[in-house]
């Protein structure tokens, strides 16, 4: 294993792979399988020995690889230290440790023009004066590790008092409209009067807050509502207040800061007073629609300029199954299968009217 | 291997660490208790979990450790003890749990990382201040730091000279250097690859 005399540039116990640890216990294992090995200070370094590089001149490229993690002061290839066949050995030394530290961490086991590298720490390669400024360094990033985490500690505690203020000042504004259309996204089909607002938490602060009368409320929650002519996340807002006023006062009361908080919008679109069940229903598979159509940008745009990465999907094979029934039949899946995925965007639409439809049957309100 | 003590990923750190040092006291396969030592020693490396290792009496674990017999668990515990020293915290609870003695023990081990960490360990502890114990530059110390510094191993004589700069005034050193050529050498060299010049 060890050549040596000792010196930098022969072989060293550090320098060799250690085995992986295969036993063990299943709760300790990490993500890869490590040697049983314990780095300090000592032997880490800003020199990084690079073994197993294949021999077809390629050290510029290697330092230009390795130079992703860092700047390098100096490097150059080993030519007395034992190599494999057909292989090199580099020295790379990096302006500081931690780019060493990331550097192996992320090259060592990597495959480079065809052979796999080993890299490993060369602290014999230091001198006097890099120890120790190493050595210092490791003792001044603990002193300020510490330090922080002591007053991170600190004001840690001081934080939460002050976020609690902070986040009831801020629901009282703009967050009204996203309450408002997250009750709407987890509760798409119930419209039951216990809805729109399921969150206590503003319900309970705002219904202490309001009190004004529910008509004064119901114009003001018509003004915003009519920016939802651009179905905007306000017409939902709306849709919701604007279809329970029979339900609660609470929603009104809750209506009220949202769109004191927006502008003043003209009131030309007069809102009916009942918003019929269907329209909020169309409101939502409009916007599941706009996220299919988001969600589809990326394959709809590979045909033209986005790059493919990986392999192409295999299509689904056709099997003869020697048989007339059985591949009439199998034929029949697979192009209802092909007619199913090329309809993808509007099967949600169909899906969402067959819905709509059965729902309005049974959950008719009269 | 012995055993898979069940580890809730919502216990978090500390109750990692905690299974970790109940498997060490627990287990009596060498295999786990080296894999378990490593792995403490590993995590004394980042000071965010110096407040659980000191909690978990962890330096306690790692300074009873420099005694096993198995040279690989002396190896990881020094391993430990070098990279959480260099806190102020550590430093002192090691000193006062009588752990001076211990560390320079390990200068005289036959394994080159465990007197690498033993050496560097004497650094840190030294870095605030030897003269709150004067200990540190006793007289066998620095004779033995002297030896290492004219090793051929550049990792050991580079620690040794960073000791006998930093830590060592001129006139101990020379005393140091008078009486060695008189008294019995008490701290044999490692023995992996290290062939001492003698003057």
């Amino acid at each position: 294993m060890a050549s040596s005399d000792g010196k930098p540039g022969s072989v060293f116990d550090h320098h060799v792979q250690t085995a992986v640890c295969d036993s063990r216990a299943r709760y300790r294992e990490g993500r890869r399988p490590r040697a049983v090995k314990v780095y300090t200070i000592n032997l880490e370094s800003q020199y990084l020995l690079i073994q197993g590089v294949p021999a077809v001149g390629a050290m510029k490229e290697l330092v230009e690889r390795f130079a992703l993690y860092g700047a390098i002061e100096q490097y150059n290839a080993l030519d007395e230290y034992p190599a494999e066949d057909f292989t090199e050995v580099y020295l790379i030394k990096f302006v500081k440790l931690q780019s060493a530290r990331v550097a192996k961490k992320k090259m060592d086991e990597q495959s480079f023009f065809g052979g796999l590298l080993h890299v490993c720490y060369a602290p014999e390669f230091e001198t006097v004066e890099e120890t120790r400024k190493k050595l210092e360094e490791r003792k001044a990033y603990i002193a300020r590790a510490t330090k922080n985490k002591d007053y991170y500690m600190t004001k840690k505690k001081l934080v939460p008092e002050q976020k609690g203020t902070n986040d009831s000042r801020q629901d009282f504004h703009p967050h009204m409209p996203g309450f408002c259309t997250t009750s709407l996204n987890t509760s798409p089909e119930n419209s039951s009067p216990s809805l729109p607002y399921s969150c206590d938490l503003p319900l309970c602060y705002f219904a202490s807050q309001s009190n004004f009368l529910p008509g004064e409320h119901m114009d003001r929650a018509s003004n915003s509502c009519s920016s939802g002519r651009n179905h905007s996340e306000l017409s939902e807002h709306c849709n919701y207040s604007a279809f329970s006023p029979k339900v609660q006062v609470n929603t009104y009361k809750n209506s009220l800061p949202c769109s004191s908080g927006q502008e003043v919008i003209t009131t030309s679109e007069s809102v009916g007073r009942f918003m019929p069940r269907t329209t909020q229903l169309q409101e939502r598979k409009r916007r599941r629609n706009c996220d299919h159509e988001l969600g589809m940008f990326p394959e709809t745009n590979t045909g033209s300029n986005e790059v493919v990465i990986g392999p192409k999907l295999p299509g689904i094979p056709t099997v003869d199954l020697q048989d007339d029934s059985l591949n009439t039949t199998a034929n029949l899946i697979r192009s209802k299968l092909k007619e199913v995925i090329s309809s993808v965007p509007k099967a949600p639409e169909g899906k969402s009217e067959d819905l709509h439809t059965s729902h309005s049957q049974k959950r008719r309100r009269i | 291997m012995a055993q898979k003590p069940k580890v809730d990923p919502h216990v978090g750190r500390l109750g990692y660490l905690q299974a970790l040092v109940t498997e060490f006291q627990e287990t009596e396969s060498q295999d786990a208790k080296q894999q378990v030592l490593a792995n403490l020693a590993n995590f004394a490396y980042d000071p965010s979990n110096y407040q659980y290792l000191r909690q978990l009496q962890v330096l306690d674990l790692f300074l009873d450790s420099l005694s096993e017999e198995n040279e690989t668990l002396v190896k990881f515990a020094i391993g430990g003890l070098c990279n959480l020293c260099p806190d102020k915290a550590n430093k002192e609870h090691i000193l006062q749990a009588g752990g001076l003695s211990l560390i320079t023990n390990c200068l005289s081990s036959p394994d080159e990382e465990t007197v690498l960490s033993a050496v560097t360990t004497l650094i840190y502890l030294s870095s605030s201040g030897a003269g709150s114990h004067p200990e540190l530059t006793s007289l066998p110390v620095v004779q033995c730091m002297l030896r290492f510094s004219i090793s051929a191993n550049t990792r050991l004589r580079n620690l040794a000279q960073i000791f006998l700069e930093d830590f060592c005034s001129p006139s101990l050193v020379a005393e140091a250097q008078s009486q060695q050529a008189h008294s019995a050498l008490g701290i044999p060299l490692p023995k992996t690859k290290l062939v001492p010049q003698q003057p």
